[in-house]
């Protein structure tokens, strides 16, 4: 069974004025991702790629159509029940790391554990653990702006990973990062498919990117314009 | 989830709160200091209002004497003394004194004095020292008597000697055993100089048995109302227990209307601190939307949200609730003292009631986790998404009909509160809720007007300031809520400013209106509570004794560049079984009459009071029931007369309880005599050179003499020391308001950091953006202004209708500019200081850093 299924998957966008009109972002989608799967939508900006990958993550209700994880009906959850859902089934890595301020980063990647109510010495450790997958376990006391965008972006990798998710959603993770630690996040990622059998979808407009992943979902105008397994390094 | 689990929720978060806290800690002072603004207000306001009803009543009992309730029969007259039912145990009771008075005539030598006597317990009042004793001993047989120090003298009596006594059984010659300090006699004798044994006297006047009332005294902590209330509950149908219409009651009636201000102004006091905190809050959650919805998107329910996002509020509003309780108390001690000073009423040690710090402590942090709940739903009810994206929140779209519904309610409860308080169905103290709420109804109206003021507003800014003006209103404009909770404050403190203001002149202006028309002479002379009717005739050579009442008027008319000699007399009475003060005076026919009757003419209250009739005080007509052409039965020490009320009038003697006769007429129907009053008018030009001869008349007398110009400069203290009050406690509230707006503006600019340092990148000035926060901030201060102004004179004219049962007439509302212009400046004034320290920041800020931030 697809750890992740979507069908007839809709999201509209209501006008933001009486004169505009309504945004049909994603048209009729129809997927399915099998465990271990590493999938990239790609895609023109503006082409719903982003509005799909929130809608598969439960960070946005669709419109119309269902979003099945793990067999359960996204739809069919409250606010909380989605909350639980993100918290302890899905990883979510930003193109802007979206790591809290305030706190250092070995808090940020325990904060899913913490909020489900973990003991603090289990979460430090399961976070400790989950920055040395991706090599800042060295850096973890120090807080987000003292690190590096490469960096930055390990630890929210390290925090989609503290809760051993089902899938691991990353959207535009190379986006906001030179070559060099771009590179480095598409190098991690490959571990974490081949190696850990993680399923990953990730969102990119970089095709050299994409053709990394092991199945590549092209998305224009809201619809899915062909779905084509790759041949690249990250194909499971 | 367990209930243990949920407790534990917030702390699961506490590395995140901490660490929010030590990034910002502008933002979590600011929130701690918004709530200390609010509860040391409240505090603050609470003591100070507690702190003037002491002086207040400190003041009415440096004039009247120990406070006292009275019990009557219902009926009037005299009353078997064993219907009474115990009284002394009561709580807040000093002691329970039956009083039996009669006219009589003293016989000293060959002269006859006419005085009144009155029986009580002397011995009991001199041991509870509720009388003192000048010299001698109180009187314990019949043979014996105590006459006030004053009267001995001026009959050239002293202890040892013996007076004629004439009463119904016949002459009894009685030995003076000792003299009375005439200030103590003030609270029971009613003019009387005599003071006999209450068995003695009953016994001489064959009415052995029978008391004309009993006066309870109160101890000086305890509530007459509740002491009242009490006596009220344990006596018979047939006798009634009322506040005796004494000569203080001017002071009381002017205090009235103060009492309604001074809950008034607590009570919108306590409104102003939801604002304050309620908009803190708001600023607080909204400046972290971010935070919360990125820790929405990794797990966090919205319950969990909620609740860190409350359980903060509560830690930094009971933190914020103790400084302020502390601040408030700091502050209450000088502006108690203060008001003490201006009341000219003894200082006496701080007032705190024992609520007032743990229900401020309390009402501070419930206020602040009250006002974090909706601002924190409103943040977990947002798009994860949209609030990730940097962007500013968006802004609320049209006109919230709930508010205008929400607005319409409260005002239609306060209209209907104040009908009922009009037609005596709800106490006065019931208009105080429902003036709060007719102002919160302003407050409520302020998103829907503030838009269309503010815009009028800007239109006023020079051109040359277009974008600092366009980027200030667009900024109001962008956050209703957040903007009319800062403009709440405001229109709270000018309506209190307004209001209040324009309510207390009017009730003055009446008063000291009423004094002039009242005591129009260049010369008064006051007695301590009699005027002897023998006095010395000054004009026979020192020591010579005249021989009749009227004597006093001779020596005043034997005076050179005499004009005219006016005197009062001030009785205590009952009229339609409620307590009332008879006044009669001299109404000379050159002059126009000292009151002004209602519909009535002068010419025809002349002509009725030369009849014999009388002009009712508007009050006690209202009490009674009377009305013009009314013949009532009046009593007065014992004798009962049938007089007709010809008009009422407008009249603050015993507040407004009161009955006007011409002298003569209340000589042949009571047989009262004395005067306590007298007037005196000299030829123009020629009112210095009395003041000697008038000083040695008065000292004989001992009376007190003032001219009218220090009369009226006492009235003014008094009245000044009750304004001045006021005004302080009002002022609390624009200190209030400027925090709150400093505090408003002080988040803006926090908030906007990124924006600023945007604006400055692109090339505006550090005075530019100084600008533009001051002019958001004045154009805050004259829209709230102007809606305080609406709300101010809304609020005048409900304070005015709801203190008519009070005060029994109506007061002639005006339009006072200065009040208005004072309290506009003020607003304007205020706001835009408050900004002006948060503008220097603003201007002041790294470019990097802001734009880099949150």
């Amino acid at each position: 069974m697809p750890i992740l299924q979507a069908e007839h998957l809709e999201k509209t966008f209501a006008a933001a004025s009486q004169a505009g009109a309504a945004v049909a972002a994603v048209c009729d989608v129809n997927l399915a991702i099998e465990v271990g799967e590493c999938v990239a939508i790609t895609g023109a900006s503006g082409s719903g790629k982003s509005t799909l990958l929130h809608m598969l993550g439960g960070i946005t209700r669709p419109t119309g159509g269902s979003v099945m994880l793990e067999g359960i009906d996204l739809a069919t959850l409250d606010d909380d029940a989605l909350a639980l859902v993100r918290r302890r089934r899905i990883g979510f890595v930003f193109q802007r790391y979206n790591l809290l301020p305030e706190l250092s980063l070995v808090e940020n990647v325990a904060l899913p554990l913490v909020l489900d109510g973990v003991p603090f010495l289990q979460s430090n450790a399961a976070a400790m653990s989950s920055l040395e997958t991706v090599g800042m376990e060295h850096r973890a006391g120090h807080r987000p702006d003292e690190l590096s965008g490469g960096e930055q972006q390990r630890g929210a990798i390290a925090r989609a990973l503290v809760a051993a998710p089902a899938i691991v959603l990353a959207d535009e993770p190379t986006g906001a990062l030179d070559s060099v630690n771009s590179r480095r996040v598409i190098e991690l990622l490959h571990r974490l498919a081949i190696e850990q059998k993680q399923t990953i979808i990730l969102v990119t407009h970089d095709a050299s990117i994409a053709r990394e992943a092991g199945r590549i979902i092209r998305v224009q105008d809201g619809r899915i314009e062909s779905d084509l397994p790759s041949t690249g390094a990250l194909r499971s | 989830m367990k209930l243990s689990q949920r407790l534990r929720e917030p702390l699961l978060l506490r590395h995140l709160l901490f660490r929010q806290w030590r990034n910002r800690p502008g933002r979590a002072l600011t929130t701690v200091a918004s709530v200390a603004v609010a509860v040391g207000a409240v505090v603050a306001t609470w003591v100070a209002a507690d702190a003037s009803r002491a002086g207040y009543r400190r003041l009415t009992e440096a004039i009247a004497g120990v406070p006292s309730v009275d019990v009557s029969a219902r009926a009037g007259g005299r009353w078997d003394a064993t219907l009474l039912p115990p009284l002394v145990d009561l709580s807040g009771v000093r002691a329970v004194v039956p009083l039996f008075y009669r006219p009589t005539l003293l016989r000293v030598g060959e002269k006859r004095v006419r005085e009144i006597a009155v029986g009580v317990d002397v011995q009991q009042l001199v041991a509870t020292g509720l009388l003192k004793m000048h010299s001698g001993e109180a009187c314990t047989r019949a043979s014996e008597v105590v006459l006030s120090s004053s009267l001995a003298e001026g009959l050239g009596k002293k202890i040892g000697d013996e007076v004629l006594f004439f009463a119904r059984r016949g002459v009894r010659r009685l030995t003076i055993v000792g003299l009375a300090e005439p200030e103590s006699m003030r609270w029971f004798a009613e003019g009387a100089g005599v003071i006999m044994e209450i068995v003695s006297l009953e016994d001489l006047s064959n009415a052995f048995g029978t008391i004309d009332r009993v006066r309870v005294a109160i101890e000086s902590s305890a509530s007459r109302d509740q002491v009242l209330a009490g006596v009220a509950a344990r006596l018979p149908a047939s006798l009634v227990a009322e506040v005796p219409a004494g000569r203080a009651s001017l002071a009381e009636d002017v205090l009235h209307s103060s009492d309604l201000g001074l809950d008034f102004v607590t009570g919108l006091t306590v409104a102003m601190a939801w604002f304050i905190v309620g908009n803190a809050m708001l600023m607080n959650i909204t400046e972290r939307r971010r935070s919360l919805a990125l820790v929405r998107v990794i797990g966090g329910t919205a319950g969990q949200m909620r609740r860190f996002v409350v359980g903060e509020a509560a830690i930094l509003g009971g933190l914020g609730a103790v400084l302020g309780a502390a601040a408030g108390l700091a502050a209450a001690g000088p502006i108690s003292a203060g008001i003490s000073r201006a009341l000219q009423a003894p200082a006496a040690s701080l007032l705190v009631h024992p609520l007032v710090v743990p229900v401020s402590i309390l009402l501070g942090t419930a206020v602040a986790v009250a006002a974090a709940w909706w601002p924190a739903s409103q943040a977990v009810a947002t798009d994860p998404l949209e609030a990730l994206s940097q962007s500013p929140p968006k802004p609320a779209a049209g006109v919230s009909w709930k508010l205008i519904a929400t607005a319409i309610v409260l005002w239609g409860v306060a209209g209907a509160i104040l009908v009922l308080v009009i037609a005596e169905i709800l106490p006065p103290r019931a208009s105080v809720p429902a003036g709060i709420a007719m102002t919160l109804a302003f407050v409520a109206m302020t998103p829907v007007v503030l838009p269309f003021l503010a815009r009028m507003c800007a239109r006023l800014i020079p051109s040359r300031w277009h974008l600092e003006g366009t980027l200030a209103l667009e900024q109001i404009l962008r956050q209703p809520i957040r903007t009319a909770l800062t403009t709440g404050v405001l229109v709270v403190a000018v309506s209190n400013g307004i209001g209040l203001g324009h309510a207390i002149r009017d009730n003055v202006d009446d008063v000291l209106g009423w004094y002039v028309r009242m005591l129009r002479a260049d010369w008064v002379l006051t007695g301590t509570g009699q005027a002897p009717a023998a006095v010395p005739n000054i004009s026979a050579g020192k020591g010579a004794i005249g021989t009749e009442t009227g004597s006093m008027e001779k020596a005043l008319a034997g005076l050179p560049d005499i004009e005219r000699v006016e005197a009062i007399g001030i009785t205590m009475g009952r009229v339609a079984g409620g307590a009332c003060v008879i006044v009669s005076r001299d109404i000379p026919d050159t002059l126009p009459l000292p009151l002004n009757p209602i519909k009535a003419t002068e010419a025809e209250v002349r002509g009725a009071l030369a009849r014999g009739e009388a002009l009712a005080g508007t009050a006690l007509a209202r009490r009674t029931g009377i009305q013009p052409g009314d013949t009532v039965a009046v009593e007065v020490f014992g004798r009962t007369a049938e007089v007709k009320v010809a008009a009422l009038a407008v009249d603050y003697t015993s507040g407004g309880s009161s009955l006007h006769l011409r002298r003569d007429a209340a000589q042949k129907l009571f047989g009262v005599r004395a005067a306590d009053i007298w007037l005196v008018t000299a030829k123009p030009g020629t009112a210095a050179s009395l003041r000697e001869p008038l000083q040695e008349i008065a000292e004989h007398n001992s009376m007190l003499l003032r001219s009218l110009g220090d009369l009226k400069a006492f009235i003014d203290r008094i009245i000044g020391g009750v304004v001045g009050s006021l005004w302080a406690i009002l002022g609390l509230g624009f200190v209030v308001g400027s925090l709150g707006v400093a505090n408003t503006v002080t988040m803006n600019v926090l908030e906007k950091k990124r924006t600023l340092g945007l604006l400055r990148a692109v090339g505006m000035t550090s005075r530019q953006v100084t600008r533009m926060v001051v002019l958001e901030s004045i154009l805050l201060g004259v829209a709230g202004g102007l809606i305080g102004l609406v709300g101010g004179m809304s609020t005048a004219l409900y304070i005015q209708l709801a203190s008519q049962p009070l005060l029994g007439h109506p007061i002639r509302i005006s339009f006072r500019p200065s009040v208005v212009a004072v309290n506009l400046g003020a607003a304007i004034i205020v706001t835009a200081l408050a900004a002006w320290i948060p503008a220097r920041r603003a201007a002041r800020l790294d470019l990097l850093e802001a734009l880099s931030s949150e």
